[in-house]
């Protein structure tokens, strides 16, 4: 081992480098704080790891994202820690750059001669928040789809040239297939690239300048780098894994809906660490939203690039002259990103809850696996298609409607020469209904295991004709009152009476038709009953 | 305390936190080798689960002469899903009904019955096995591969 290794030194030297990195001398006084940048390089180092392990499964096209995301989370073992890792670390890297960034700034580290390591620094922020940025688009769900919409509006706001920047970044007029890929390429090849390079530069610039040490100089010994301090950054670095590793295990990736273009119900919503560029847009409308998509964010950004340069003065302490102004133009944008950030969280819109299935996916789980369904007269084992419990949903919303209406026209060659049975057609409405359901059982949203009968005609009867005007739970039309909570409003006998002939109730001709003889009096019992339980 | 136990001291300390500085990354280390490196190998163990698909009638085969069906085997596949086509060959003898996989055993081509010779052939490389798999001339190394049937109220069910 010992002449393998001397072999090696002598035809590489890389003693003299590991000793070189190792042995650094730094002045006395350098305590923890100074392990903020180790931990950035850390959870650098865990997202390209995962990163890795994702790449082999992730599908970067809108038919396939979504599914390969969730095979990643629900069908790959070990997948979900995966992306819980990768998801988590995102978020933590955000916050480890900042508060390194942080330090920097209230220990005056970025003073000359470092003003290009406070530089490179900076950049490097811009390409994390560009990972995340580039990273919510690909798992292709509704929050992936808007959110970016969103941005490239955002981009698309820039004077004289917003509307070439957006077809840039989106790699054509519309937000698709071309979009994703050249976002994923960002994500994986350009950014990572861009980082490493800076990463590089900033440790080299680090050693060059030798770090800033303590505010004033302690008097006292150097300290070598290892181990007197590497263990304090290892113990920092071993907290921050053991919090993300915690973090990944209790609280699993978020993974929306697959991304629905036509449905423009969906309140779009950046992840955390841009939630106070997106709150600050509510308070600049019209034209004055320049303000706050490039005024604003381009003077902070501007102001931290300047600050080596404004700051010129020898003191390092934060709150005397002549650093203070500066502390307390720092405070502010902390300030206003947190208030702003906070505002955004207090706006949230109310929670989807994904044990609530409404009607429209019961009943399309009735159609689509109750009795007498026809699905499984091809989708089974042997048949033409594949079973439905390994089928994806990687076709739009049409080709679903159009395959369900009429198996045979969009898959030539289902039926086969001797087999004359009629085709199988389902209505539009029912073909809804069984779309709504696999999208549900698409989203990997708990399937009901008991659905009473009564609930079974109502939601039947529901997706039949309600479901045109009435919204319930995210599902079905907009021209009447949503439904979602119809119990608070009504009792059981009232709503009865509604559906039967809506004048009865009102008092004066309502829009909505009497449903008295076109339904059933169960089919109205059914309805009423769960109608009124909604609350 | 002299000067040379303080320094066996403090190279104790440090050897120490050598000690703890690498088991540390061991660790971390170890925790990201297990998920990452479970993630990418789980999967090149996965087994498909075997089906039973019903390839034929009893009653359709003639003694002896193997009928070739075209079975449909659906999988999923990563995150998509295909519907594989499979040709067997159903050779009844005596009472028993054999399914014998069409792909030659040789290097994977699919091989042809032929109905004048009574021989089961291969395009490629020349094979040829007679109706019941086994090899009569050329390169295959092995009998085709007999699949696991059973019959079901005169339904020849193949497992694949």
């Amino acid at each position: 081992m010992k002449a393998l290794a001397d072999w090696l030194d002598s035809r590489t030297g890389y003693r003299r480098l590991l000793h070189h990195l190792l042995y650094e001398e730094l002045p006395s006084g350098t305590a923890w704080l100074f392990t903020t940048g180790s931990v950035v390089t850390l959870l650098i180092g865990c997202q390209f790891i995962t990163g890795l392990g994702l790449t082999m499964y992730y599908v970067p096209s809108p038919r396939l994202a979504f599914d390969s995301v969730r095979f990643i989370m629900s069908d790959l073992p070990l997948g979900w820690m995966l992306r819980g890792l990768h998801y988590w670390g995102a978020s933590f890297l955000v916050v480890a750059t900042v508060v390194h960034m942080l330090r920097v700034f209230f220990l005056g580290s970025y003073k000359a001669p470092r003003e290009l390591t406070w530089l490179s620094g900076l950049t490097m922020l811009m390409v994390i928040l560009g990972f995340s940025l580039s990273g919510y688009l690909l798992p292709w769900d509704q929050k992936a789809y808007w959110a970016t919409t969103v941005t490239i509006n955002i981009a698309r706001s820039t004077p004289i040239i917003g509307e070439a920047i957006a077809n840039v970044v989106r790699g054509g007029a519309d937000l698709g297939a071309l979009t994703l890929g050249r976002w994923y390429s960002a994500h994986v090849f350009l950014l990572p690239a861009a980082l490493v390079v800076l990463i590089v530069t900033h440790i080299a610039l680090m050693r060059k300048h030798g770090i800033s040490g303590p505010i004033e100089p302690h008097a006292g010994p150097a300290v070598l780098f290892f181990p007197w301090h590497v263990i304090k950054d290892t113990v920092m670095i071993a907290v921050v894994f053991a919090s993300l590793i915690t973090a990944a295990a209790l609280v699993p990736a978020h993974l929306d809906e697959i991304a629905n273009p036509i449905d423009a119900s969906y309140l779009p919503r950046p992840e955390w660490y841009f939630l106070s560029l997106f709150q600050m847009l509510k308070y600049f409308p019209g034209p004055l939203e320049p303000v706050a998509t490039m005024v604003i964010p381009g003077l902070a950004i501007g102001f931290l690039a300047m600050l080596p340069f404004l700051d010129r003065a020898a003191g390092r302490h934060p709150l005397r002259r002549p650093r203070r102004i500066f502390t307390a133009v720092m405070a502010a944008l902390g300030i206003g990103v947190i208030a702003l950030t906070g505002l955004g969280v207090a706006d949230r819109p109310p929670h989807k809850d994904r044990n609530d299935w409404g009607l429209l996916p019961i009943a399309g789980m009735e159609i689509a696996t109750g009795d007498g369904n026809t699905c499984i007269r091809c989708h089974e084992n042997g048949g033409p298609a594949a079973p439905l419990a390994i089928t994806r949903l990687s076709k739009d919303n049409e080709w679903l409607l159009s395959h369900m209406a009429d198996p045979v026209v969009i898959a030539p060659g289902v039926r086969g020469t001797r087999d004359h049975a009629p085709p199988p057609v389902m209505s539009r409405f029912k073909a809804q209904a069984a779309v709504a359901y696999l999208k549900r059982v698409h989203a990997g949203d708990p399937v009901p295991a008991h659905v009473d009968d009564t609930v079974k005609l109502a939601a039947l009867t529901y997706a039949e004709t309600c479901v045109v005007c009435h919204r319930i739970s995210g599902e079905g039309g907009t021209v009447g009152p949503d439904l979602t909570v119809v119990g608070r409003r009504r009792p059981e006998a009232e709503i009865h009476a509604l559906i039967e002939d809506p004048e009865t109730i009102t008092g004066e001709p309502s829009v909505m038709p009497p449903f008295g003889k076109r339904l059933k009096p169960e089919q109205i019992d059914a309805l009423a009953r769960y109608l009124a339980s909604r609350k | 305390m002299n000067r040379s136990s303080q320094s066996i001291d403090a190279a104790g300390r440090r050897g120490f936190l050598v000690r703890l500085i690498q088991g540390t990354y061991a660790m971390i280390g170890a925790t990201l080798a297990f998920v990452v490196g479970g993630a990418v190998i789980a999967p090149s163990f996965g087994r498909r689960e075997a089906m039973w698909l019903h390839a034929g009638d009893a009653e359709d085969l003639t003694e002896g002469t193997p009928l070739p069906i075209t079975l449909r085997v659906a999988r999923p596949d990563g995150p998509s899903e295909v519907v594989d086509r499979k040709v067997v060959y159903l050779v009844k003898i005596g009472s028993e009904v054999r399914a014998l996989d069409s792909t030659c055993t040789h290097l994977g081509c699919r091989t042809r019955f032929n109905p004048e010779s009574q021989r089961i052939e291969c395009p490629c490389h020349g094979g040829v096995y007679d109706v019941t798999g086994h090899v009569l001339s050329g390169p295959p190394p092995a009998p085709l591969r007999a699949m696991t049937t059973r019959i079901d109220h005169g339904q020849v069910m193949v497992q694949v």
